[in-house]
């Protein structure tokens, strides 16, 4: 990879624009896996998913397989999904609840936390073979924080706490977490999961893309200018168009992305200004007041912000409210995995609403994501096509602002948030090793 | 069980031979992307459910791949019909083959009958060709204007699948 050296991989990000070959170089897509993906903090899971001690989900960091579990203490371990003694992947169901790892192939098991609990036939090995060597065990990622119950880990020993990677981005964690009446999300609702012929950063820009809406969702967009309705027990919602003034509104949108971390937002969507009007909401209302008092509900219940982008691999968006996972599996290849998010001590008909809408809008048969997908694989098809460098985020370049800490600021249908995340990506990759 | 011929009525002939009609109609509607006339084939408080996971027991309680009521599917047919609908353009070619058709339990109270059937969907679009395979119930409703659909519930054998993108009901 000679090639690839600071130099060369900075000249391929410029302000306004990146280089073609960041989607169609397997070699890039290999140092992306190693820079972004395993020396900085990545999104795993979500403590409600593996709720009780032995529980345990498997995932991947990057391109590697690893296992969220849930200890007997009750910590939380992120363990590479492989067996200590011939590297076979230790455990196969997408979660479980389980007292050992036991590996298949010849039965050495492992604890929760994974170190090594026994070898099989341990009197074949001699003297000299050390058992209670932790090489043994499924290697631990060395750091693991969560937030509120968003679980993030690294696999590098030594950077920068999660508080400091995520920043600003976290205050979206806040805003969703802060409408559980109880103080807490449950991601317990099942998961979508689809796949695209593409790469991944498609979809991480995509997340924060308001440029889009009115062209790729086009068909979404019913008579009299809006979309159909997003949130339980609304028939009609969001004007969207490209002129007039449901595009001025859209305008007005705040538009935020962190060089440093590359994280990014889009402000709230105009329609979620309209709160519902209907017994169900009513009474989460009133749980929520009772909890925090009026006029601090009445603070949660602002919208603020509706995309959010943590970069490299995650995203949160309020309308209709989710967790989105992304899972580069090759440089054309991606799975995206999107958990409805249920909150604690809201009507319970609200949560199934929840539930019932991203079916509509985020399943693998959804009205709209199923549009984007379709945009990824043909940026994909096409952006190899040979007589143009550049893939171009200039929307709105000239118009940036610099907040306090230095990271973008605009309004609209910008291409900031994007150039945030590309400034981040150059950084990442650019470091010395 | 498999019925004994000395126990087999012209009645039941003839609610089996309408019955596989019904079924090979519905899937043939879908293959001919009629789905406006697909819809009508639901009962007003009818639903189209595909789950993600096997055993699931409460369509609501859980993500779904489809978990159409009519509304939902009006919705999901008005799309269909846009032109500026990308994920279809070009649209998924499809060919179902069902068999297996068991009539499993009758509710004469309610004029329902449960049909248990297997399905093979292929579909294909910009050089891709897939292969769906499930187990399908059917809870239908005897009218004056024949059979409507109350439920019609997929089970793919790969529901907990990653899948590319779909359109169309399966």
């Amino acid at each position: 990879m000679k090639h690839l050296d600071a130099k060369t991989l900075r000249s391929l990000v410029h302000r306004d624009r990146v280089h073609r070959s960041l989607y169609t170089d397997p070699d890039i897509f290999d140092l992306e896996m190693e820079r972004i993906f395993e020396r900085n903090w990545v999104y795993v899971g979500h403590d409600s998913l593996v709720p009780r001690p032995g529980d345990f989900l498997t995932t991947r960091i990057g391109s590697r397989p690893v296992v969220m579990s849930r200890d007997a203490d009750g910590k939380i371990y992120v363990l590479r999904n492989s067996c200590g003694h011939r590297g076979a992947v230790v455990c196969v169901e997408d979660k479980g609840n389980a007292e050992l790892f036991r590996c298949c192939y010849h039965g050495w098991t492992f604890k929760l936390n994974g170190a090594l609990d026994a070898v099989s036939m341990p009197r074949g090995y001699g003297k000299d073979f050390d058992l209670a060597d932790p090489a043994l065990g499924m290697p631990r990622a060395p750091r693991v924080e969560a937030y509120r119950g968003f679980v993030f880990a690294s696999l590098a020993e030594d950077g920068v706490s999660l508080a400091e990677h995520l920043g600003p981005a976290r205050d979206s964690i806040d805003e969703l977490v802060d409408r559980a009446p109880d103080g807490q999300v449950d991601l317990s609702g099942g998961v979508h999961k689809y796949m695209f012929r593409g790469n991944w950063k498609l979809q991480l820009e995509n997340t924060v893309d308001m440029y889009h809406v009115p062209f790729s969702h086009e068909s979404t967009v019913g008579r009299g200018g809006r979309q159909f309705g997003r949130r339980p027990g609304e028939s009609a919602a969001s004007e969207i168009g490209d002129s007039g003034t449901a595009a001025a509104r859209w305008e007005q949108r705040t538009a935020w992305g962190s060089r440093q971390g590359g994280h990014g937002f889009a402000g709230h969507q105009p329609i979620a200004e309209k709160l519902p009007d209907n017994p169900m909401f009513r009474d989460y209302v009133a749980s929520l007041e009772a909890r925090y008092g009026a006029e601090r509900a009445k603070e949660i219940l602002r919208p603020k912000r509706h995309n959010t982008a943590f970069y490299p691999n995650m995203s949160l968006q309020a309308l209709n409210q989710h967790v989105r996972v992304i899972i580069p599996v090759a440089v054309d290849r991606t799975e995206i995995h999107v958990y409805p998010v249920q909150l604690k001590g809201a009507p319970d008909a609200m949560n199934r609403g929840f539930i019932r809408h991203l079916n509509l809008t985020h399943s693998a048969a959804s009205l709209i994501q199923t549009d984007d997908l379709e945009c990824f694989r043909r940026c994909q098809a096409g952006v190899g096509a040979g007589g143009a460098e550049w893939v171009w985020f200039a929307r709105g370049v000239d118009t940036d602002t610099e907040d306090a800490r230095g990271d973008y600021v605009n309004r609209g249908t910008v291409e900031v948030q994007q150039r945030a995340q590309y400034a981040a990506w150059a950084r990442l990759m650019c470091e010395a090793t | 069980m498999a019925a004994r011929s000395a126990d087999i009525s012209a009645a039941m002939l003839a609610e089996r031979f309408e019955i596989e009609d019904f079924l090979r109609h519905e899937v043939q509607l879908l293959d001919d992307r009629r789905f406006e006339e697909w819809r009508e084939l639901f009962a007003e408080d009818g639903r189209y459910w595909v789950p993600l996971r096997p055993d699931a027991t409460d369509p609501d309680a859980e993500s779904a791949l489809f978990n159409d009521d009519r509304a939902i599917m009006q919705t999901r047919l008005e799309r269909l019909g846009h032109p500026r609908i990308h994920s279809q353009t070009p649209p998924h070619r499809t060919c179902h083959v069902i068999g297996n058709i068991a009539i499993q339990e009758r509710n004469p109270e309610r004029g329902e009958c449960t049909v248990r059937s297997t399905m093979i969907m292929a579909d294909y679009r910009v050089r891709v060709q897939r292969v769906f395979a499930g187990h399908v119930t059917h809870r239908l409703r005897r009218s004056d204007s024949g059979y409507k659909i109350v439920l019609k519930r997929v089970d793919l054998i790969n529901c907990d699948d990653v899948f590319e993108l779909m359109a169309a009901p399966l």
